[in-house]
């Protein structure tokens, strides 16, 4: 459907990450920099698909306490409730409003879920040499990216709860340590997205993997 | 195509691919989140309880995530799933125990249900109307651990910690007794009750009190419990009393206890003593009647008013009550007669003996030969008889009294009955009642018409009289009085020259320049003149007594 081309590395150029010059290099090993802007030059983010393996394998882990531990401790006149992010967005189907059950269950859920298997994907695909849906694995890319900063919705939304509502003794909300993890979850997803190169999407099945 | 030209002249670069992969730092990253990870979970997992099955009757207000069970208002656990049983006729409750609360579920620990209860002597559990119900847990004693219970319908009266002793008492009706009813001791709350059930059989009940620590001392063997719900009201000759050991007794219902008023070995009750409940306090103080004499007494007169309970009197004083009455054929006449059982307490009559007599009269009270003697030598010498008297005349209740009769028939006391027949007088009542009678029919026989004329008559020479003395008063008024005005006025003259008189006389005497006055301060003055010289020849008397014959010598210098 597509086809990658001839990338800026395999042709012996890099392409400023910052005002996006094409540069020849100094040196191969050392590239130096950007004439223009002054930024490092780099062919490819070093150590990319390692770093981003590793915060994917972080965020994984952290997704499972972040799940089943209470984002939030609600004290109703003396009796501590915990609330998990699944145990919220079934009592809001339960209590009858889907459409924001819908929107925690897709933000808070599925949204971090989603990112982690979309990294893995292109971290395997890439690691794998995959040839073909260069375009597709891209745009899955930009997704991830953008997508990334909402799942910190449910963090938000608990920050504001945790601050209004201490009508102690009546009613008190206390924050869970699920939040900390969901939280990390977020955070270490949008690293792995910023660590993760989108040009090793293109070198695969490149001319310069054939030449190999 | 230039930037062709340009491509073609540049360099070849090689990318050298990296052979060794080092490892990077950031992998520090997922060890750390899944160390952290992996403590919490092993914490979790750690600080897991046992769980436990409870199985209670009902799991009213109990939610699985939501009910937690509680020891000394202390979290211990908390209820993971509420089920039926598999046969559907309970509810099974499944909970996760606290770790540090493992060692709590033993084999005798207890569960029950909290929710708020509300009864009249007061409001209990009223923190699960907002936090919801909760399972309350008392621990056991027992060590072997268990982790399937049944769970108790009522809430175990005692709460560990609470020092004292459980009693039972035997009562024929639970009255308005309820749990926690409260025990007085000389009106101080001293425990409660704690359960009842019937007892074996079905006649009585079984009350389970708890009395506390130190109250608990005070019960011995011969303590008397009494229900004290409600008023006592009783009216003397000192006025209206009314007793109630509290409102809460009052509203609720209560026990109290207390010795007993008579003199009784003080032995210290324990757990398996067995007490009386006892209707009010009256009959709890009731001094028990070990030795009880039965007697049988013959009226011929109406026993109405009399019922069995009835007390016996002795010159006035209770000395035992009525235990049958009934009909019964003399022997002799085969007449219809009044037959009235009663029985007396010997002890109760002696006990009001005093001082020596008592320790002599008891021995008496006991020994059924003199005790025999003493009864005939009274009935047979003193003429001491029975006889029905009321004790109300509203109410009409008789009762039996013993007294003295000296002109009674003489009559001998068969003691070889088993119920000896002690003599009876008729009572005062009916004697009462046909004195009434006569004097009403001499009432009736009175000629009442004879009586109204005389009256009249009385009354009309009356208004004569009274006419006539309403003249004489007239005339007294047109004849009398103008004299007596003048007289009066004579008189008030009188009075005002006696007035002036008196006025001069003062100025005579009482001025301080009256003649009268001046006179009478020179008087003074030589009367004090005459004393101070008979001082000086009283004291010369005293030195010279001789003076008194020889006269005065004239002093030497």
């Amino acid at each position: 459907m597509s086809t990658p081309g001839l990338t800026a590395a395999q042709a012996g150029l890099i392409c400023c990450e910052t005002c996006e010059l094409l540069t020849r290099p100094e040196h191969p090993e050392r590239p130096g920099h950007c004439p223009r802007c002054g930024a490092v030059l780099e062919s490819r983010r070093p150590h990319s698909i390692q770093l981003t393996w590793a915060l994917v394998i972080a965020a994984a882990i952290c997704y499972i306490p972040a799940n089943l531990l209470p984002v939030m401790n609600t004290t109703t006149l003396g009796t501590t409730e915990p609330d998990t992010i699944m145990g919220g967005v079934v009592f809001l189907y339960t209590s009858g409003s889907w459409p924001l059950a819908l929107v925690v269950l897709i933000a808070s859920v599925m949204v971090p879920i989603g990112k982690l298997i979309a990294l893995t994907y292109l971290l395997v695909t890439v690691q794998r040499g995959v040839k073909g849906g260069f375009r597709e694995r891209t745009r899955l890319y930009r997704m991830v990216e953008i997508i990334g900063r909402w799942s910190m919705l449910d963090v938000f939304v608990d920050t504001f709860t945790v601050a209004l509502l201490q009508l102690k003794p009546l009613m008190s909300v206390e924050p869970g340590m699920g939040v900390l993890f969901f939280a990390a979850v977020v955070v270490l997803t949008m690293l792995a997205a910023e660590t993760f190169d989108p040009r090793l999407i293109w070198d695969s099945g490149t001319r310069m993997e054939q030449k190999k | 195509m230039n930037e062709n030209n340009h491509h073609d002249d540049l360099p070849q670069a090689t990318l050298v691919p990296k052979k060794h992969r080092r490892i990077s730092v950031v992998w520090i990253i997922p060890i750390l989140a899944a160390a952290i990870a992996i403590g919490i979970a092993v914490q979790r997992i750690l600080s897991e309880g046992p769980t436990i099955t409870i199985v209670f009757k009902a799991a009213q207000g109990i939610e699985a995530g939501k009910t937690f069970i509680k020891y000394k208002d202390v979290n211990i656990g908390q209820v993971s799933a509420v089920q039926l049983t598999d046969d559907f006729s309970k509810v099974k409750v499944t909970a996760k125990i606290a770790k540090n609360a493992a060692g709590l579920m033993v084999e005798d620990a207890q569960f029950w249900v909290v929710e708020p209860r509300i009864s009249l002597s007061g409001v209990s559990g009223l923190g699960t109307l907002l936090s919801g119900n909760y399972i309350g847990f008392e621990a056991g004693k027992s060590a072997s651990k268990q982790v399937a219970f049944s769970g108790l319908d009522e809430p175990p009266p005692l709460t560990e910690g609470e020092s004292g002793h459980k009693f039972t008492l035997h009562a024929t009706r639970l009255g308005s007794l309820g749990i926690g009813a409260p025990v007085y001791y000389r009106s101080l709350e001293a425990g409660r009750v704690i359960g009842y059930k019937l007892a074996p059989g079905g006649k009585s009940v079984e009350i389970d009190i708890f009395v506390r620590s130190p109250y608990d001392k005070y019960v011995n063997t011969e303590t008397r419990f009494w229900n004290a719900s409600g008023l006592d009201v009783s009216v003397g000759a000192s006025g209206v009393n009314v007793r109630t050991e509290s409102l809460v007794a009052l509203i609720a219902g209560g026990v109290a206890f207390d010795d007993p008023i008579f003199p009784f070995d003080r032995v210290q009750a324990t757990a398996s003593t067995v007490f009386k409940l006892f209707a009010d306090e009256a009959s709890a103080m009731k001094q028990p009647e070990a030795i009880a004499q039965r007697y049988v007494l013959y009226f011929n007169e109406s026993l109405r008013g009399l019922s069995v309970g009835a007390p016996v009197t002795i010159v006035g004083l209770p000395g035992g009550e009525v235990t049958d009455v009934g009909l019964d054929i003399d022997p002799k006449t085969k007449k219809i007669r009044g037959r009235v059982e009663i029985v007396s307490y010997p002890e109760r009559i002696f006990g009001q003996m005093r001082g020596q007599q008592t320790a002599a009269d008891s021995a008496m009270a006991h020994n059924i030969e003199r005790r025999h003697e003493l009864v005939r030598q009274m009935i047979e010498h003193f003429g001491m008889r029975a006889q029905l008297q009321s004790g109300s005349l509203l109410t009409g209740q008789l009762f039996v009294a013993f007294d003295f009769f000296p002109n009674a028939k003489k009559v001998k006391i068969d003691w070889n009955q088993e119920m000896p027949e002690l003599p009876a007088v008729p009572g005062t009542l009916p004697n009462l009642e046909a004195k009434v009678g006569s004097i009403l029919t001499k009432l009736d026989n009175l000629q009442w018409e004879k009586i109204g004329a005389n009256t009249q008559k009385a009354l009309e020479s009356f208004t004569q009289v009274m006419n006539e003395a309403d003249k004489a008063l007239i005339r007294f008024d047109s004849d009398v009085t103008p004299e007596l005005k003048s007289a009066i006025e004579e008189f008030r003259r009188a009075t005002v020259s006696a007035n002036k008189v008196i006025q001069n006389t003062d100025a005579t005497l009482v001025s301080p320049d009256a003649p009268g006055q001046q006179e009478l301060r020179n008087a003074m003055q030589e009367v004090a003149r005459a004393a101070r010289s008979l001082r000086v020849l009283t004291d010369y008397l005293a030195r010279h007594p001789e003076a008194l014959i020889r006269g005065k010598t004239e002093e030497k210098p």
